[in-house]
């Protein structure tokens, strides 16, 4: 493993870095993906750039619609008060990353990025309708999280653009979130199952007005459930409705078999979280209604 | 003399946790030398293949390089255990996935790497298998077609890709089936785990020009290694000095030389140090793990819940090689008895190749596996007869003087008390609390290993104490326990005693740490050192003032009696002034334990010296959708004999459970046609603190007639008994029954849906 270490001190000088060596680089943020990619083997890139110097892009504005600059940790994401109410899940997910080290230095950018699908932000972000902003020669880029990410371990960032901020809108009122994760351990542990799900209520908080349903670990990228989304909105949720959701949700995505479980238990998981999660951000609108 | 112990049985802080606490203490991957070069193994990539040829001429070239050794450069030698199978290359052909071909030292690690990579190795793959049923088919290949040419123990029964079948058979099994009620036949079973240490197997060696290599290594058994390196370096032992610097854990898995041999045949090659260290992958792959094992119970009971008969039979997967194997199926056949009054037997222990890594010891090797099987049949088979598992155990275990399996007489029995102390501290009474709550007994039996031990023990000029042994600290604080006894002989404090330790040049013969055994046979060497130190230090003052030895003792650091007395330190001076100073040599060896070796057969291990015997409770819950375990309270109580330093022993009783936990719920190497899937912590799946339960002790006493002050061996009967616990206690609160480890949520969500049999 042999490469070149750079370290701009700006954006401006991340993205001309970036376009000069193209493929042959990669950004490095915590590096808690990256370095284990490079040990392996798996990616050699001739030149790493370090984002450490970077000022800006660690700073979460959230009066009107929420921004995460792309090096936001999770430890920040954990403890952000503006968190702390409907956007709940964003906290949940982010507080089980790996162990207190990892989330101390490793980004939401990275998460994004690396596109793995058992990453456990994405999901939360993807039910969110997050979008993306890229920065490269020739300019920002704007684009859905959901058309961004487009396989493992690939996206439609461009050779050398940097992801500079993650972005989606505040919640309406009747609205809560929540996520919730399946794996062999209670810590240090990469998604079997993900779930994350929004909903928002109508004004009488008796029918789904909207619903989004991102799954983890069971497609290639982090998938939007919207069949089973589409069973929520516009009915009243019972028992029933939620666990049709399930049912639905398993049956559109498309898990496989390996080391960590078998495609017919990441199915069962589906079935069975979707309509766990979908409770839990019932009763968080119950709660603060 | 003094009323009851000051030092042994206190709980007192270990005499190496300064240095470990503080990051100080020296591991063997800490250890380097001046000028070192880096080794790197190369291993097949090939399970079962003939070697062809391998050219090594263009790594040679390579910047950096400073050696690079194949089987043509290296003795021509079969090394092993009970069986010699093993060369340090492969050489005719390679057995499995891991197994090393060629070795290189360089001036760096990514050199090294290079080098490896420059390496070309030409394989013809053969016909492999994979599991034991692959192995035992009629026309399976052979593992190792000559292997009625290798050296072995007499004892062994081997035939093909069997390297020992090891038998007890008692009473006659067939009549006892006949006087049963209800005979019940159940299948399980496990997977392979590794050890776990947090230290890589790590070794640094280095050759003078008298032609003697030094090798400091992270060895459990120094003196082993010695002799295995004088085998396959061809050398006499008393040239070859190993040191074990520290340890970063072993649990067996550190027992059988690991890279100690590349090391010291590349610093040959190249005439400078070399070190090696494994990585992850290597100890993943091709280190010595817990076999996977099959097993088969036949129990035939009376209505009432008397056993009357029991057929068992486990086959170990050891691997590519024999190592621990011929020996772990012998011990297996003890535990799958178990510590229960059965008249009639017919146990059955198999050690089988396969292309797969070579397995080892772990952590009271073949106690979990068949454990597992033993005690999850108890609980079935008392569902099935409407009894509580409890009385159901109580009506069977053995109690003392009973007879154990092979004919020994059974002393110092605390079974019935660990079993009535663990299930009232769990509240067994109550054992389903709530809807998908349950709780889960096991309990068992395990041996406090034999072999010899020697100490030296100095007086220092300052009166105090230098314990000088052979054995290695491997962190249980084994020594500590051992200078705690010879403390207290001595009547000087903890404090005052040092420990020099695991160097086959300076510190006398030992068995090693293994099997339970170092804080058990240290400690009685200590006994007798000190014995003789008393003895000298006596005979000395004696000396001094004119009067009989015999009239005189140590005490409070000094020698008293005639109405006078002298302390150590002015004692100290007076021997060096004129006689050299004061040393005393104390050794143990366990004295043989009498059984019947008519029911025997093939057996390496026929008898469990100083048993112990404990029984474990769990207290969890089960997730119905999601099938996961969570872990609520863990009790174990553990008839220790003798508690020499209660605090150590929580210490091995609550790591010991961690370990077992583990591969109950979550730890398994997994292979796919000779291909480990898992070869990394990320998906190698130890538990973490979070997924662990408080775990209490209750420490029994029930004191060994040869032990220490009565103390039995601690260290491995933790990790026997939490995959029987936890699976008996997910039946008592979901009813799904799993026969396999791990358990795992998959398998208890899949059962408890229908889809599938766990
Ligand atoms: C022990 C351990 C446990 C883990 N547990 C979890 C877990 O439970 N859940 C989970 O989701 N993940 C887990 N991970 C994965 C990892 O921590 C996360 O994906 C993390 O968010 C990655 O962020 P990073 O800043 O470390 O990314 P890096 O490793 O620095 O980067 C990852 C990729 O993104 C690129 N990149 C990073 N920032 C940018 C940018 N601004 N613009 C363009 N490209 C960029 C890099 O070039 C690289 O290709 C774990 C990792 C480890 C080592």
């Amino acid at each position: 493993m042999s490469f070149e270490c750079h370290e701009p001190s700006s954006v401006t000088d991340a993205v001309a870095l970036g376009a000069r060596f193209g493929e042959e680089g990669r950004f490095l943020a915590g590096g808690t993906d990256l370095i284990i990619q490079m040990r392996r083997g798996k990616v050699g890139p001739r030149h790493v750039m370090s984002l450490h110097r970077v000022s800006g892009l660690d700073r979460i504005e959230a009066d009107g619609a929420v921004r995460l600059g792309a090096l936001v940790t999770h430890r920040t994401i954990e403890r952000c008060p503006a968190f702390q109410g409907p956007l709940q899940a964003l906290v949940e997910s982010a507080a089980v990353v790996g162990g207190h080290q990892i989330r101390n230095v490793a980004t939401v950018g990275g998460n994004i990025v690396n596109a793995s699908p058992a990453a456990d932000v994405v999901p939360v972000l993807l039910a969110l309708d997050a979008t993306v902003t890229c920065l490269g020669p020739d300019g920002e880029r704007t684009l859905t999280l959901d058309g961004f990410l487009t396989g493992p371990g690939q996206t439609a960032r461009r050779p050398g653009e940097l992801l500079t901020s993650v972005r989606f809108d505040q919640l309406p009122p009747g609205s809560a979130t929540a996520f919730v994760k399946a794996g062999r351990r209670k810590a240090m542990e990469i998604s079997v199952v993900c779930v994350a799900v929004r909903l928002t209520l109508d004004a009488a908080h008796a029918r789904c007005q909207e619903a989004r349903i991102a799954l983890g670990a069971v497609a290639p990228t982090t998938l939007r459930a919207r069949a089973a989304e589409r069973a929520l909105e516009g009915q009243p949720l019972t028992d029933e409705v939620l666990r049709r959701a399930g049912r639905l949700a398993a049956g559109e995505c498309g898990p496989i078999d390996d080391v960590r479980a078998s495609a017919r238990y990441r199915r069962l998981l589906v079935e069975t979280l979707v309509p766990r999660a979908l409770r839990r951000s019932l009763e968080r609108i119950g709660r603060a209604a | 003399m003094s009323t009851g112990p000051r030092v042994v049985g206190q709980r007192l802080p270990r005499l190496d946790a300064p240095g470990k606490v503080t990051g100080t203490a020296v591991y063997a991957a800490d250890f380097a030398l001046p000028g070192m070069l880096h080794g790197k193994v190369l291993r097949s990539r090939e399970a079962h293949a003939r070697l062809l040829g391998v050219d090594a001429a263009r790594a040679r070239t390579l910047p950096g390089v400073r050696a690079v050794i194949t089987a043509a450069d290296v003795p021509d030698v079969r090394y092993g255990g009970a069986l010699k199978d093993e060369t340090v290359f492969a050489r005719d052909k390679v057995r499995y996935v891991g197994q090393p071909v060629a070795a290189v030292a360089a001036t760096t690690r990514e050199a090294a790497e290079a080098a490896l990579a420059a390496i070309d190795v030409a394989y013809e793959p053969l016909p492999a298998v994979f599991d034991v049923e692959a192995a035992l088919a009629p026309g399976a290949p052979l593992i190792h077609e000559a292997w009625p040419t290798y050296t072995a123990i007499p004892i062994l029964h081997r035939e093909g890709n069997v390297c020992n079948r090891a038998r007890i058979v008692a009473g006659d099994v067939e009549r006892g089936f006949v006087e049963a009620d209800r005979v019940f036949e159940h299948r399980f079973r496990t997977g392979m785990v590794h050890q776990g240490y947090t230290e890589p197997r790590a070794a640094v060696a280095v050759w003078d020009t008298s032609g003697q290599v030094t090798v400091w290594s992270n060895t459990q058994l120094p003196f082993e290694i010695q002799n295995t390196l004088a085998e396959i370096l061809a050398l006499p032992p008393s040239k070859i000095r190993v040191i074990v610097p520290g340890i970063g854990g072993g649990f067996g898995g550190k027992l059988r030389v690991g890279v100690e041999h590349f090391a010291a045949l590349l610093a040959r090659r190249a005439g400078r140090p070399v070190k090696i260290v494994t990585t992850c992958e290597e100890e993943l792959t091709a280190a010595y793990p817990r076999q996977s094992t099959r097993v088969e119970l036949k129990t035939g009971v009376t209505r009432d819940g008397r056993i009357t008969a029991k057929a068992g039979r486990i086959w170990f997967d050891t691997g590519a090689f024999a190592g621990s194997g011929p020996g772990v199926a012998s011990v297996a056949t003890l535990v799958l008895a178990g510590p229960y009054r059965i008249p009639n037997l017919l146990i059955e222990g198999y050690a089988v190749y396969t292309n797969k890594t070579n397995c080892g010891s772990f952590r009271a090797p073949s106690g979990p596996q068949a454990n597992f099987a033993v005690e999850s049949q108890m609980d079935m088979i008392a569902d099935a007869l409407g009894l509580d598992p409890l009385d159901f155990r109580l009506k069977n275990i053995v109690r003392e003087g009973d007879e154990g399996p092979t004919g020994q007489v059974l002393t110092a029995v605390g079974l019935e008390e660990c079993l009535r102390r663990a299930a009232a501290a769990i509240g067994w009474a109550d054992r389903r609390p709530t809807a998908d709550r349950g709780k889960g007994l096991a309990c068992g039996w395990w041996t406090t290993t034999g072999g010899s031990s020697g100490v030296y023990v100095k007086l220092n000029p300052d009166g105090t104490v230098a314990l000088n042994t052979g054995a290695a600290e491997i962190g249980t604080a084994a020594l500590t326990g051992a200078a705690q006894v010879l403390a207290e002989d001595l009547g000087v404090d903890l404090a005052d005693i040092s420990v020099v330790s695991a160097d086959t040049f300076a510190t006398p013969f030992d068995f090693g740490a293994q099997g339970s055994r170092t804080a058990f046979a240290v400690g009685n060497a200590c006994r007798a050192a000190a014995a003789d130190l008393r003895r000298q230090l006596c005979a000395l003052a004696a000396a001094q003032w004119g009067v009989a030895a015999e009239t005189l003792t140590v005490r409070d650091k000094h020698v008293v009696g005639d109405g006078k007395r002298i302390a150590l330190v002015e004692l100290a001076r007076l021997s060096q002034a004129s006689g050299g100073g004061l040393i005393a040599h104390g050794t143990f060896i366990a004295p043989p334990t009498a059984y019947d070796a008519k029911r025997v057969e093939a057996h390496v291990y026929p008898a469990f010296h100083s048993p112990s015997f404990h029984a474990h409770a769990v207290d969890l819950s089960v997730d119905r959708e999601t099938g996961e375990v969570t872990l609520h309270r863990y009790v174990v109580a553990q008839d220790v004999g003798f508690a020499m330093n209660p605090t150590y022993i929580e210490g091995q009783i609550e790591g010991g459970v961690a370990q077992g936990l583990g591969q109950a719920l979550s730890e398994e190497i997994v292979y796919e046609g000779g291909r480990v899937l898992n070869p990394n912590l990320t998906d190698y799946k130890m538990p973490t603190t979070l997924d662990l339960p408080r775990v209490e002790s209750i420490l029994v006493e029930h004191p060994s007639p040869v032990g220490p002050y009565g103390a039995k061996g601690v260290g491995e009967p933790p990790n026997i008994e939490p995959p029987a616990a936890v699976a008996n206690a997910v039946a008592a609160a979901v009813g799904v029954r799993v026969t396999t480890l791990p358990i795992t949520a998959e398998k208890v969500a899949l059962a408890l849906s229908g889809e599938a049999t766990p």
